[in-house]
């Protein structure tokens, strides 16, 4: 069918927009998004109505309790990325170069003595980008993460490790889940997702968690007056809002009105004024990088007392590479090492780091062969890597064989995505693996914290 | 004044000789609109339709059948297609219109059934079929995979200027006997659309979805049962069902105190057409976006979420922010010299209500509003007063702006 008029799969187009939806469990869906947002704002999901008033009270009160809490950042590779090519085996280069024909990468840089070589893009970035990180200890590489038989659509295997379970049923996200039983009963910013809408990965059962795409955007705007008037303006808008309403439209449209304003009064001192932004980041980050602008954002809450605990952000690059790898994955990797790079140095700037990991994931792996359009297949066996001052380092999982590919021509799991996630829940946020991940021991557990 | 009967009849057969559109074309940036090249050109020639148009119904159960036959990310050409296909039906038999909906390019890519074979039957329109266009519920799986063998056979072609035609191969076509809805035979894709369409829980289901467009609360039972009859005694079609909810006492029991939340296409479309303000600018569609609903891009085949949902705080702050682009770039927006600081704060209220429309506000509101008007002078020297004719202004455009986006506004 000659349906290559669109960029990357249909599968891929659809695992990021409409179909998805039914994926997500019915008591999460807008319904209970009592503050919303698309286009900026601030939007929380709860269970239960909650008085806007409350929410920085509690988000002050977790952080003074717990100050030093441990937070987890999980950063997504949306499109399946390539292990082959960001990790090329050096050791196996002939194999390697054979696979990948004319799209190869020539002469990668060695990771230390690992055997394995880095895609030059890793090493972009402040203090040598990723490959730079690895180098300094604070970087763990697991190839060949996957599950067994593993599904090569996207909507499927994203699911899968959303919810860290194989089903196609909806389900609350694993770190929702690990919100539902430690999370706070009132605190939406414990699990932020920084995007206008709700990472799957932090949806949850009933714990309170909220997404925000920059705190500079949501004051109510008026334009043409200000100071004195537009104080005045804003209270008649309190005033109008204040009224009683009957029935769940007009309750509806009354408390969305009341907290329209209040969220942006109750942010204002994160919000840029005058071109100063409080939450400025003390590194540089590369320049117009959405991925980089969302990790800074990430930096500069957690470094606030908010009880942030978790986190979640897209990358923005197209790892879905069906066509013309070497450009596509270059550029989205030297976007996720320089943001990476910065954001490991903005949060040790800011004396936060040692409270911080950072899982980098992506939904499947690529075929080792490479395509007639100089791009690689949906395959297994893919990378994900840890990253932080106390992340294990190196390389933590067996790399899988060029030669001994599974029946469909992909590269064989050599471990299950479900065991890194018991050993970050019990490593790094020290509870039981098996509330969230059922048979949580059945995966064993890897050593991804120091 | 017309009686209800005779508004009821305009409201819904609109004028004779079909709906026009009446006051300027539009433009944005002073070119007029490119709606297949330009990103957002789409929407605004919808939204225009809805400004100008002399049959509003018609454009409002375009909208209801968008989100009811919800069809997304395809591309713009067949989506504008698809448009003018619900506009043409919207109004008349439900079965034809399924019948063209399951033709329609745009929903055939959408749900695959283009190029579902015999072979390789793909049961995605045949679930939402029943699921979500004609039953609800009262189907079963084993259903859902014979009504898919039953809707196979037709294939998509794929024209180099971007167009696709919907052909039907009988060699792709399944036509063994199949089981479907307690009937057995060697149905084929009328054959399907008939059966769903029979089957009891069709109409109350239909009757059900529509009623909630236009009214908050949900219909009892003796309501349901009745617009079922009309339903059925007219064949299916939409127009004495759209006729019977509106002359319903349940519409007119509050009707000073609207309780349905609307839809940023509604509140969109409708701030714009009360204050007789036409599209010159590209604000209204990307701000519909921020609103939660990009036509032509419903979040899923289930549509959107209605109701309180549309409502949040970041959607609300959305809904402000265009009362900012209407009084800036509008009809409303108020000219030098025309309020005087020395109005009253009666009179300055009933200057920018007027300004707006006239539209329907509480008392509250209204106080909230007068209050302003009387305290937006308070840090100013009385002697100045009369010198302060752009304080006067400030207050009318403030005075206005609070108006198109004041609660009331976002009820119907």
């Amino acid at each position: 069918m000659p349906r290559s008029v669109y960029k990357g799969c249909d599968d891929f187009r659809q695992t990021s927009a409409g179909a998805r939806e039914r994926w997500l469990a019915p008591q999460l869906t807008r319904r209970q998004a009592l503050m919303g947002a698309l286009g900026g704002g601030l939007t929380i999901w709860a269970n239960q109505a909650m008085p806007f008033a409350r929410v920085f009270e509690a988000a002050e009160a977790q952080a003074a309790s717990l100050p030093d809490a441990r937070v987890l950042v999980s950063v997504f590779l949306p499109g399946g990325c390539d292990l082959l090519d960001t990790l090329p085996p050096i050791g196996a280069y002939g194999q390697y170069a054979d696979l990948r024909g004319g799209m190869k990468l020539e002469a990668p840089p060695a990771l230390g003595a690992t055997g394995l070589g880095i895609h030059p893009s890793l090493a972009e970035g402040l203090n040598g980008g990723v490959k730079g990180l690895f180098e300094a200890g604070k970087v763990g590489f697991m190839p060949g993460i996957d599950y067994a038989n593993p599904d090569l659509s996207h909507f499927h295997s994203r699911h899968f490790w959303e919810t860290g379970l194989i089903t196609e049923r909806a389900a609350p996200g694993w770190l929702g889940r690990w919100l539902d039983h430690h999370g706070s009963r009132d605190n939406p910013l414990q699990g932020l997702t920084l995007s206008s809408t709700l990472s799957p990965v932090l949806a949850t059962a009933s714990a309170p968690v909220a997404a925000l795409e920059s705190p500079s955007d949501v004051a109510l705007d008026v334009w043409g007056i200000g100071g004195q008037q537009e104080r005045q303006m804003l209270a008649a808008w309190d005033r109008m809002s204040a009224v009683g309403a009957r029935g769940d439209g007009p309750q509806a449209v009354h408390d969305a009105a009341r907290l329209a304003k209040s969220v942006g009064d109750r942010l204002a001192p994160y919000a840029e004024h005058d071109d100063v932004d409080p939450l400025a980041p003390p590194v540089a980050y590369p320049e117009e990088d959405d991925l980089g602008r969302r990790l800074s954002r990430v930096a500069a809450l957690v470094a606030q007392p908010l009880g942030v605990r978790l986190a979640s952000v897209d990358a923005n690059g197209e790892f879905d590479t069906h066509d013309n790898q070497p450009t596509e994955l270059a550029d989205s990797l030297r976007s996720v090492s320089q943001s990476l790079a910065a954001f490991q140095a903005d949060l040790e700037a800011r004396g936060v780091a040692d409270r911080v990991l950072t899982l980098v994931w992506s939904e499947f792996g690529r075929r080792p062969e490479g395509n007639e359009s100089s791009g690689t297949d949906h395959g297994a066996g893919g990378i994900a890597w840890v990253q932080g001052t106390h992340a294990a380092s190196g390389v933590l999982t067996e790399y899988p064989s060029l030669t001994d590919l599974d029946r469909d021509d992909n590269l064989e799991v050599t471990v299950d995505f479900r065991k890194v996630y018991a050993s970050l829940i019990e490593g790094w946020l020290g509870t039981d693996a098996n509330e969230v991940i059922p048979s949580a021991n059945a995966y064993g557990r890897l050593a991804l914290v120091r | 004044m017309r009686g209800k009967v005779a508004t009821l009849d305009f409201v819904v057969n609109g004028p004779p000789g079909g709906a026009q559109l009446r006051g300027p074309e539009p433009r944005v940036a002073g070119r007029p609109l490119d709606p297949l090249n330009e990103w957002g050109d789409n929407v605004l020639w919808w939204l225009d339709r809805m400004i100008r148009t002399t049959h509003p119904l018609q454009e409002k159960l375009t909208l209801f059948w968008h989100d009811h036959f919800a069809t997304s990310e395809q591309e713009t050409p067949l989506m504008l297609a698809q448009n003018r296909m619900f506009r043409a039906r919207a109004l008349g038999s439900f079965r034809d219109l399924l019948g063209d909906v399951t033709r329609d390019p745009a929903m055939q890519l959408f749900l695959s059934l283009a190029d579902s074979t015999k072979d390789a039957p793909n049961e995605n329109y045949a679930r939402e079929l029943m699921e979500l266009f004609t039953l609800g519920t009262g189907y079963s799986e084993r259903d859902v995979r014979e009504a898919a063998r039953a809707l196979t056979g037709f294939t998509a072609d794929w024209h180099d200027d971007g167009a696709v035609t919907i052909q039907y191969d009988a060699d792709e076509h399944d036509d063994g006997v199949k089981t479907l809805l307690g009937r057995r035979g060697p149905f084929g894709v009328d054959d399907v659309l008939d059966l769903v369409t029979a089957h009891p829980n069709h109409a109350p289901f239909l009757v059900s979805k529509l009623w909630s467009f236009f009214v908050a609360t949900p219909p009892s039972r003796t309501t349901v049962r009745a617009l079922v009859a009309t339903y059925r005694v007219n064949d299916l079609h939409i127009k004495p069902l759209v006729r019977a909810i509106l002359e319903h006492p349940q519409l007119y029991r509050n009707l000073d105190a609207p309780d349905l939340v609307k839809c940023p296409v509604v509140y969109v479309a409708g701030a714009l057409r009360t204050t007789h303000t036409f599209i010159k600018q590209d604000y209204a569609s990307w701000m519909l976006t921020t609103m939660g609903q990009q036509p032509f891009y419903p979040p899923s085949v289930a549509g959107w979420d209605w109701g309180p949902a549309w409502m949040s705080s970041n959607a609300m702050r959305q809904r402000f922010t265009l009362g900012n682009y209407v009084v800036e770039f509008g009809r409303p927006r108020v000219l030098r010299g025309s309020a005087p600081a020395t109005l009253t704060p009666q009179e300055a209220y009933a200057l920018a209500w007027s300004a707006v429309g006239e539209p329907q506000v509480s008392a509250a509101t209204r106080a909230a509003l007068t209050n302003l008007a009387a305290h937006f002078f308070d840090d100013l020297d009385p002697r100045w007063r009369d010198q302060a004719d752009w304080r006067g202004e400030a207050l009318q455009s403030t005075l206005r702006h609070l108006l198109i986006v004041c609660p009331d506004s976002q009820l119907h």
